[in-house]
């Protein structure tokens, strides 16, 4: 256990000093990776935590995200002050959509999920309210500022994502030795035997989709302040797989499994960039291959310490 | 009641087209229970298939029934070996891993096609030549089908109605049926499992190739990442019709075609795509397994 924190606090350590020997373009690319893991154990919540096939999450995202647009392009609100709405509004989002659907099979879930994604991005595409911007989205987002300092530049941004991983890493620790998370652990291994046991199958499922909601649509304000726009195109249904195989290739319900299959899925094409035509071919493949030399991810979750006697293999 | 009419005949064509797709998606679900994402994919690329043989037939032979006749022979065979490969490397391997990791296998199978598209034929799309099938338009009563369309719709209609038969009134089609009910008893009665998911794939493959066949000749223009698209809509009717279940995917084709196509006339062609997905929402909001689907008590 020890061990396990000395670990945090070097990997802590490494990404506290890399915005200062990076380039800036790769500091951009870090600020991206720190967003996108926020996204993806989020997202984990859900998916791996909770075993409900989510495939929109992308929605989320982006409903944190185009709301800090929205408010402070349309209506001049600071970005500071919209970070509650873009909590709250992907929260209530989230538990309404999946309010009619938690009971679904697996795939029809995760086709459901994939619906409410298309709609989204469709919407938005086709400028509803007349305030998202259609097709090109929303440009010139404030600077955040807070008592005087504005959060201009890279490295200050890198450390606002910064804090959002460490915030998320946070809630997430605290869940896994929670009743709650514990609930949602019991509700995937097995929902009936769950339910049995006098666990609120509807609300811990709901309180999952909530949960990660919330979350990913804080990481929508960061990733709103990084660019400072946001379109369509970058929540679309694409999007979601991307997270969806981020869990899936990493680990589920694993921390360091997600952060891993970030840095997989989405900073190892970014390296191999200069390959572009065929590195998502080769991509391809290895996902492939990843699944069948381990299906279970790359860094798989372990649970407390089950004795070996205990294991039928 | 004309821009009806018309609206209807359009959406019955891309339905069918639809149908062809999705009973792909919906046969290996049966038997596999794997949302098959590589389909899409295979579609687009027996599109690219196709054009290569009818461009190389088309300086051989004059006649075009026979090229296109040909096209689609060859087409569905090469088609055919493409979705048995894909069996064989990306999914047999992990038919007994966690469901989810299938899935995003398929989805590396699906980027891999995607992309060997773009590198063999390049990211520009490319266009099916317009006079393979004759123009002709038939006039009846304002309403205008073409020879084209009818020959969508007579085509689509057949092989559905035979795969219909070979499901129902052959003994390949019983095996079939009792490897999608249970696996392991039906190896126990001496089925071939993996014989049978391979001709899944076959036939799956093949009815797309028909499809993807039918996207070049309908809309002509061809691009290597249509596969998402199409296959998206395709998987999508399946769900609708009840995955799984062979004539659900033949109606829920139909049925999201000429929702399509009626929406694109009466309201606006840029909300037909969020409503057809609002429709899929609604129904699995109150027929939670699709129109056709059984409704299965949970295991215990």
């Amino acid at each position: 256990m020890n061990k396990k924190y000395l670990y945090y606090g070097l990997f802590f350590i490494v990404l506290i000093v890399l915005p200062f020997f990076l380039s800036s373009r790769w500091v951009s690319v870090a600020i991206t990776f720190l967003i996108y893991s926020t996204v993806a154990l989020s997202q984990d919540i859900v998916l791996g935590r909770a075993g409900m096939f989510n495939m929109g999450h992308a929605l989320f995202f982006g409903l944190g995200a185009y709301s800090t647009a929205v408010l402070n392009t349309v209506y001049g609100v600071p970005i500071l002050l919209t970070i509650p709405v873009a909590i709250i509004l992907p929260l209530v989002f989230g538990i309404l959509l999946a309010a009619p659907i938690v009971h679904l099979r697996g795939d029809y879930l995760l086709v459901t999920t994939i619906g409410f994604n298309i709609v989204f991005t469709q919407a938005l595409k086709n400028n509803i309210f007349g305030i998202t911007g259609g097709p090109n989205g929303i440009f010139g987002i404030d600077v955040p500022k807070i008592f005087g300092y504005s959060f201009s530049s890279q490295t200050s941004i890198y450390f606002m994502a910064f804090g959002l991983l460490l915030l998320t890493l946070f809630i997430i620790r605290n869940l896994e030795t929670s009743k709650a998370g514990r609930a949602l652990h019991y509700l995937n291994e097995d929902s009936l035997a769950s339910e049995c046991i006098g666990i609120n199958t509807r609300f811990y499922r709901l309180f999952a989709f909530g949960l990660s909601a919330a979350i990913a649509g804080l990481a929508g304000v960061v990733f709103a302040v990084q660019f400072s726009a946001v379109s369509p195109e970058a929540f679309n249904f694409l999007q979601s797989v991307l997270f969806f195989t981020i869990v899936l290739v990493g680990g589920p319900s694993s921390i360091e499994g997600v952060l891993l299959g970030t840095f997989f899925m989405f900073v190892l094409p970014e390296i191999f960039r200069q390959f572009a035509e065929a590195r998502y071919l080769i991509f391809g493949i290895a996902m492939i291959l990843i699944m069948i030399w381990r299906p279970k991810g790359i860094w798989p979750a372990k649970f407390g310490r089950i004795p070996k006697y205990m294991f039928k293999e | 009641m004309d821009i009806f009419l018309q609206q209807l005949i359009n959406g019955l064509t891309i339905g069918s087209i639809y149908a062809l797709v999705a009973l792909g998606y919906t046969m290996v679900y049966g038997v596999l229970k794997l949302i098959n994402f590589a389909h899409g994919d295979l579609v687009a690329f027996s599109a690219y298939i196709g054009l290569v043989v009818m461009m190389q037939l088309s300086g051989a032979i004059s006649s075009s029934a026979v090229i296109i006749l040909l096209t689609f022979i060859v087409t569905m065979i090469i088609i055919a070996a493409a979705g048995v490969t894909l069996e064989r490397i990306a999914y047999r391997p992990l038919r007994s891993a966690p469901r989810l990791s299938a899935v995003v296998s398929a989805l590396g199978a699906s980027l891999v096609i995607e992309n060997g598209i773009m590198l063999i034929w390049g990211p520009r799309p490319k266009i099916f030549p317009a006079d393979i099938v004759p123009s002709i338009n038939w006039n009846i009563g304002g309403v205008y089908i073409g020879l084209l369309q009818l020959l969508v719709l007579v085509i689509s209609f057949t092989l559905m109605f035979i795969l219909y038969f070979f499901v129902n009134r052959t003994k390949l089609g019983t095996a079939m049926r009792a490897s999608a009910i249970d696996q392991d008893a039906a190896r126990l009665m001496g089925i071939n499992v993996n014989k049978i998911i391979m001709t899944t794939f076959i036939i799956g493959s093949a009815l797309g190739a028909v499809g993807g066949l039918f996207i070049g000749m309908y809309y002509r223009g061809i691009y290597f990442n249509m596969g998402w698209i199409y296959g998206l809509n395709a998987f999508v009717a399946a769900i609708i019709g009840g995955i799984g279940n062979i004539p659900g995917a033949m109606l829920g084709g139909l049925l999201l075609g000429v929702f399509n196509a009626l929406i694109s006339g009466y309201l606006s062609s840029s909300w037909a795509l969020a409503l057809t997905y609002v429709l899929l929402i609604v129904i699995m909001i109150f027929r939670p397994t699709g129109i056709l689907g059984e409704r299965v008590a949970e295991k215990v």
